[in-house]
């Protein structure tokens, strides 16, 4: 019995030393799955901004299907890491009413094009670019990646400040049950 | 014998765990290092970054060496903080944070200020909208669950020069902080 209790005590401890060191040897946190619930019914921004091809994209457009809005750019680590399943989520929904867009911000097209040349999958959802950073202060953004989910009826649904990984089940099927 | 070996393991982890309040990792490629806490549910840390790294970053971003000198040498870390499991929405001003060097305190340098000096250097707007956005958030508010940000925060000080930092925020109305001590600037 006490070899037993030895033995699950030694386990416990080398284990959550190894854990530990696991997590942040890179000194990064692992990106998350968790959106925060916007409580509060809150109308999203105004976001009209020129896309890859130069065509004006604005959010009112999608008004009826679900929009993922999410701001970056190629010089922030936890957005690039975010990024390759920010496609595979885009592939899951994309025919089920749910709309990603990405807004980069203050960079040149060809600065994006060229990253997103590395990007395993590659993108094919909406690219942004918002050139002097306005959007920042009209979605209340402090910080880089930040994620907001918008609902059928332009509400903010969810929230996520910091990497994700989209393409978790558990983001999927939050986003999905919105499209309800 | 089995309870001198069950003591010894007790003690073992006790200790552990008990410094296991900060702690100290070495990149084996670049030798930057990483100071880091996980205190209140709340996970914080700062790597140094070395001046040719942030030089090169700032450069490529369109910053001349001449404007971006006086930032990459005063000190910058990557600085995490994340909200794991706090007891809620957590808030914090980085410019609330304090600096002990030798024991006395020294506010850090504001982003606001940073942009200030660089504006006046005339440099390009995409690379101080860079520079905004490349900084760890003056203020910010993260959820439970791991809402997060990693940002450059410059310390002010010079090169080798060590440190405690006091970073602060407010765990759903409640003053915490959290304190890293013998932190070192990159040479």
């Amino acid at each position: 019995m006490l070899n037993k209790l030895i033995s699950s005590v030694a386990f416990i401890f080398i284990s959550s030393l190894f854990f530990s060191e696991h997590i942040y040897a890179d000194g990064l946190p692992p990106l998350t799955h968790k959106l925060t619930a916007i409580k509060k019914t809150v109308k999203a921004p105004a976001l009209r901004l020129k896309n890859l091809d130069g065509d004006v994209v604005d959010l009112k457009d999608f008004r009826g299907k679900v929009v993922l809005v999410n701001f970056w750019a190629t010089w922030c680590p936890p957005c690039r890491r975010e990024m390759g399943s920010l496609e595979r989520l885009h592939q899951a929904t994309k025919d089920k009413n749910v709309e990603v867009l990405a807004v980069n911000i203050g960079e040149d097209m060809d600065t994006v094009f060229s990253f997103l040349g590395t990007v395993d999958p590659s993108p094919y959802f909406q690219m942004l670019f918002d050139p002097d950073a306005s959007s920042m202060k009209t979605w209340n953004v402090n910080g880089l990646p930040t994620t907001y989910i918008i609902h059928k009826d332009g509400t903010i649904a969810y929230r996520a400040v910091g990497g994700r990984e989209f393409d978790h089940p558990n983001i999927i099927k939050s986003i999905l049950e919105l499209t309800k | 014998m089995n309870k001198i070996i069950l003591l010894s393991i007790s003690l073992l982890t006790f200790s552990c765990f008990a410094e296991a309040k900060q702690k100290i990792h070495t990149d084996s490629v670049t030798g930057a290092k990483t100071w880091s806490t996980q205190e209140h549910g709340v996970y914080f840390s700062l790597t140094q970054i070395l001046p040719e790294q942030a030089r090169a970053f700032y450069v490529n971003r369109g910053f001349s060496l001449k404007q971006i000198e006086p930032y990459v040498s005063s000190c910058v870390y990557m600085t995490v903080l994340r909200n794991d499991k706090a007891a809620g929405s957590i808030h914090f001003i980085s410019n609330n944070w304090t600096l002990l060097v030798n024991g006395k305190p020294k506010n850090l340098i504001a982003v606001s200020e940073w942009l200030k000096r660089l504006e006046s250097e005339s440099a390009k707007k995409s690379a101080l909208i860079a520079f905004r956005w490349a900084q760890f958030p003056p203020e910010q508010e993260y959820e439970p669950g791991g809402d997060w940000n990693q940002g450059m925060l410059s310390m002010g000080l010079p090169a080798n020069e060590k440190f405690d930092i006091v970073a602060r925020w407010d765990i759903a109305g409640k003053h915490v902080e959290t304190t890293l001590k013998g932190v070192r600037c990159a040479k």
